[in-house]
């Protein structure tokens, strides 16, 4: 069997000789250029068949929306193709790699910046101030925008009403010493085991971390997206905030069992925790039907500003697509103000478009509110292709930080070395 | 028609290296005919991917240049020297040693205690037990995730109740950079036992009886016969099993994709794991080569136990 | 003639191996128990055992989706002929490298192993690439075609076969056979148990296939059980907890019923499959 194995190698050996030959070299220009101009959509209905790919529950729902669309413009035909959403981030890249693209798509927000140069450029008839500026920022890589916010979501403070009451908290914190003062007036007078539940770092926790970070005035990277600014200050201050939770032992030292923010928030023993709109739906599920009112929703506390995460899902449209213009008409009619608010009765998916919040619908429930008013002020890490690298990188300091105690200045020079040398791809 | 046997090399009417041409060149024909299918299948879609995926180790290639896979500059050997310089991929590979090194010596020896037991310990419910003992493998991962996640949990799990019994605290078995790896090869041999087990009842089944009677009449004990007849025997099932069984732990991914997504702090991260991140950043070129160095490791493993279970006949 | 046992160690025997099953069996008995439960129920700690709030809407919303037939007979399409392929092509070329003389057999094996031990997501990317050039996405050849023959089939093949007695052969060549119907008429009726052990791996290793149906399927219409599963229950932010478990449990059944019914012929061609 050795023999064997050896013929292989010597084989394999040879044909790595010969392809030295074949790389000939980049080319001086690569990356999403800054120059791309976005194309104009004609007026007049849409036609033909529009493929679009949406991922899970999105999926599910969009063909009913659809419908309508189809029947404001006969002859077209709108084809939408559910992709689960675990996977749906490795069939997009495997995708465009081999130039196997939809006509559109609703892509995460995090990936904007990986995709950008298989999409097209929106178009100066769709009005971007119509947007949430967050949410509209995350389809911008290197100035040119690649698509619109279609549903957004962002993250409140969770607390226990009825907890709190017993904690003494009259008035709810407003900024970071008094947000700390109510965990820990929980653990102290309300029976709680751990005063809130804040991720110890690991995949993901960026996303609880750095709202604190732009609280505080710091960013992720410069304006032009060009280098990483990880390593200041500002970031180094709010960091250390959120290790104080855990030195302090007021947060869940390590990261939550998987399904267990829920019963213990419902239980008691963790009141409080940051997450975004659909936990509201959780909670409820585990708490049963007279929950609703134990419980209420908070903004993020103000440092510099009281700024909070902002996700959700971006409209696109690829480069490749055969039927371009018509595509972007359903993304123009998706994002109009009354489409989104059939959108949101749907899905509970939350409206990008700042004036479909007006609507009864939204208004009428007082955590929505809520939600709505910290979109005013919720940012999201720059479209950058290399984000989701440079983002694991620092998931990884952080958890550091928060389980091993270490420095969060050192541990974001860490994270800074790392990201140079990752770059930014541009 | 002749009905002399034409043994090799014998006497036969043509001079035998004639004979043995023709024979040759009659079992080459249809060996190729046969073999076609095969070669024309693998040819497409194994060769091809693998020249290209061995290019792409040999380039700064990210996903973005898919395109023009031709624009990207050679770097020769330059990814694998970062793949071996990189502090996370080493972790990865004593991860994966640790993994595979306790893993499969465990695995095996509840697979073979289980075969054993069925095989001659007891002589009713067989069948029950056999697919019982079959369903982890079968079972979905994530129900499996579900069940083990309860069973390690520090304060309600039922392996630290059972264990308070006794007047042990457990630990957080998977926050506890100590634990969490012991703590997946436990669950990786109870998923994977099955099909080793499996595989060991037919091996014994094929053990005489008889060398098992003649030598309790000789005064053997149990323990006496277990070591000089059966094991013995087992040797080539024994190597078969350790192979495919080393081959998948070596590529360990889903339990601690699933369970503990590589922490606590990179503690159970596998080198799968690590080389699946890169793809899924897009680092083609580093992702293939170290897919390649993953791919080497497990020759040589392999190699090294072909040695193992040869050397004592 | 088994050798004298006392009772209480027998006694002590099957209780050892009876705690081992319900440790072996219990998430499998959970899993299907779970998808009787209700989302809160399922979210509760510590888990319930018997259900509480028995429901079978899991299951009314597993195959109320409309396209649950379509996935169900792509999963089975896809592996009754991924199965059948192998079963057959995988035996031909082990007889060939097990039993005849042929320039480049030791090439052919080297390959064949080296294929064996080549981790599968290094050449993932470029086989789609391939796939997609060749116009075989959203296709059933898309999905089949890469995994008609495997190496692990060949080797398990060439393994049983090498322990055929050569004379057979030669007999048959004796009589003016061609060797192609000695493949046929002598060594393929002889391999049952191999063939029948090689057809159950392939056919879980083909109905379990996640990755490689979600890329190449662009429409719903080429999804496969699992990728629709994963479709069904798994949230950008959370899980379908109920939904995941009774689909798991559908999709396990077929397995259980096959390996039920040919587990006998399973271990016989364990037993015979060349590695002693």
């Amino acid at each position: 069997m050795k023999r064997n194995i050896r013929i292989t190698a010597v084989v394999a050996l040879a044909l790595t000789t010969s392809m030295g030959l074949a790389a000939c070299g980049r080319s001086a220009d690569t990356g999403a250029k800054a120059t791309d101009t976005a194309a104009t959509v004609s007026s007049g209905k849409a036609t033909g068949t529009i493929t679009v790919w949406a991922m899970g529950a999105e999926g599910d729902n969009l063909p009913k929306l659809t419908k309508d669309f189809e029947a404001a413009n006969p002859g077209v035909t709108v084809e939408v193709t559910a992709v689960p959403w675990d996977s749906a981030h490795d069939k997009f890249k495997t995708a465009i790699t081999a130039g196997k693209t939809p006509d559109a798509a609703m892509v995460g927000t995090t990936w904007m910046g990986e995709f950008a140069q298989a999409l097209d450029p929106t178009p100066a008839t769709i009005d971007k101030t119509t947007f949430f500026e967050g949410a509209q920022k995350t389809t911008e890589v290197a100035g040119t925008s690649y698509g619109v916010p279609w549903y957004v979501e962002t993250r409140l403070v969770y607390y226990r009403k009825d907890l709190a009451e017993k904690a003494g908290i009259t008035t709810l914190p407003t900024d970071w010493a008094g947000l700390k003062a109510m965990a820990k007036a929980m653990q102290d007078k309300a029976g709680a085991k751990w005063g809130i539940n804040l991720q110890a770092g690991g995949q993901g926790s960026w996303q609880t971390i750095l709202p604190f970070a732009w609280s505080n005035g710091a960013e992720v990277a410069t304006a032009d997206q060009k280098k990483f600014t990880f390593d200041t200050p500002e970031t180094a201050e709010a960091v250390k905030y959120y290790q104080s939770y855990f030195t302090d032992g007021i947060s869940l030292p390590k990261a939550a069992a998987e399904g267990s923010t829920e019963p213990n928030f419902v239980n008691g023993s963790v009141p409080m925790f940051i997450s975004g709109p659909w936990m509201m739906g959780a909670v409820e599920k585990v708490g049963g039907a007279d929950f609703k009112d134990k419980y209420g929703v908070m903004q993020m506390p103000k440092q510099k500003t009281a700024t909070s995460f902002v996700g959700g899902s971006d409209l696109v449209v690829f480069k490749t697509s055969k039927n371009r213009d018509s595509a972007w008409k359903l993304v123009q009619w998706l994002s109009d103000p009354a489409t989104q608010v059939k959108w949101y009765g749907l899905s509970t998916d939350l409206p990008s478009v700042k004036s479909a919040w007006q609507d009864p619908a939204l208004t009428a429930d007082e955590k929505l509110a809520v939600f709505g008013k910290q979109l005013e002020d919720a940012k999201a890490p720059p479209a950058i292709a290399t984000w989701e690298e440079v983002a694991s990188a620092f998931d990884s300091e952080m958890e550091k930080v928060t389980k091993s105690g270490l420095d969060p200045a050192a541990a974001l020079k860490a994270v800074q070395v790392k990201a140079d040398s990752i770059g930014t791809g541009s | 028609m002749s009905t002399i046997a034409p043994a090799r090399g014998s006497e036969a009417p043509k001079p035998p290296a004639a004979r043995r041409r023709k024979g040759q060149s009659r079992q080459s024909r249809a060996a190729w005919i046969l073999a076609l299918p095969f070669l024309s299948l693998f040819t497409v879609f194994t060769a091809w991917p693998v020249i290209s995926s061995l290019y792409m180790s040999l380039t700064d290639i990210k996903s973005r240049d898919l395109r023009s896979p031709f624009a990207v500059t050679f770097v020769g050997f330059d990814n694998y020297a970062r793949v071996f310089g990189d502090e996370t991929f080493r972790k990865s590979v004593l991860n994966t040693f640790y993994f595979a090194l306790v893993g499969v010596p465990l695995t095996l020896g509840i697979a073979l205690a289980a075969a054993i037991a069925l095989d001659k310990g007891i002589t009713r419910f067989r069948t029950l037990f056999r697919v019982g003992y079959y369903t982890p493998v079968v079972t979905s991962i994530v129900a499996v995730a579900v069940v083990w996640r309860f069973l390690l949990q520090p304060d309600i799990g039922l392996v630290n109740t059972v264990l308070g019994w006794v007047g042990i605290n457990g630990p957080d078995w998977l926050q506890n950079t100590t634990w969490s790896m012991p703590s997946l090869i436990v669950m990786a041999s109870w998923r994977n036992f099955g099909t080793a087990m499996i595989i060991f009842l037919a091996g014994l089944q094929s053990v005489p009886v008889m060398l098992h009677e003649a030598a309790s009449i000789d005064g053997a004990s149990a323990w006496q016969r277990f070591r000089h007849i059966t094991l013995p025997m087992l040797r080539p099932t024994m190597l078969f099993v350790s192979v495919t069984t080393g081959i998948g732990y070596l590529q360990v991914f889903e339990e601690p994709f699933v369970m503990t997504q590589g922490g606590p702090l990179d503690s159970t991260l596998t080198i799968s794991m690590y080389t699946y991140k890169q793809f899924s950043f897009g680092n083609y070129g580093f992702a293939a080569s170290m897919g390649y160095v993953l791919f080497v490791i497990i020759v040589a493993l392999t190699a090294v136990q072909f040695r193992f279970f040869r050397s004592n006949t | 003639m088994h050798s004298k046992r006392s009772t209480s160690s027998q006694i002590l025997l099957y209780a050892v191996l009876t705690i081992g099953f319900i440790l072996v069996v219990t998430p499998f008995v959970w899993m299907i128990l779970g998808s009787f439960k209700s989302e809160g129920e399922l979210r509760q700690l510590p888990p319930t055992w018997w259900p509480q709030t028995g429901t079978l809407d899991n299951y009314r919303d597993l195959f109320d989706k409309a396209k649950f037939l379509t996935y169900f007979f792509n999963s089975t399409l896809v592996a009754v002929i991924v199965t059948t392929g192998n079963v057959i092509f995988c035996s031909m070329v082990g007889y060939a490298l097990a039993k005849l003389d042929f320039g480049g057999k030791k090439l052919v094996f080297g390959l064949v192993m080296g294929t064996l031990l080549l981790p599968g997501m290094v050449t993932f990317v470029p086989l789609f690439v391939l796939v997609a050039n060749m116009g075989l996405v959203d296709s059933y050849p898309g999905l089949i075609l890469p995994f008609l023959v495997t190496p692990f089939g060949v080797f398990l093949m060439r393994q049983f076969i090498l322990q055929l007695p050569d004379d057979l052969l030669d007999a048959g060549r004796i009589d003016g056979a061609s060797e192609l119907r000695i493949f046929r008429q002598i060594i393929l009726p002889l391999c049952g148990p191999a063939l029948g052990t090689l057809g159950i791996l392939t056919f879980l290793s083909s109905w379990n296939s996640f990755l490689w149906p979600l890329v190449v399927a662009q429409t719903q219409d080429y999804y496969t059980l699992p990728v629709a599963l994963a479709l069904f229950s798994t949230g950008q932010n959370e899980t379908d907890y109920g939904l995941l478990l009774a689909g798991a449990t559908v999709v396990v059944m077929p397995i259980v019923i096959v390996f039920l019914i040919l587990q006998r012929r399973f271990i016989e061609g364990i037993a015979s499959t060349g590695i002693k």
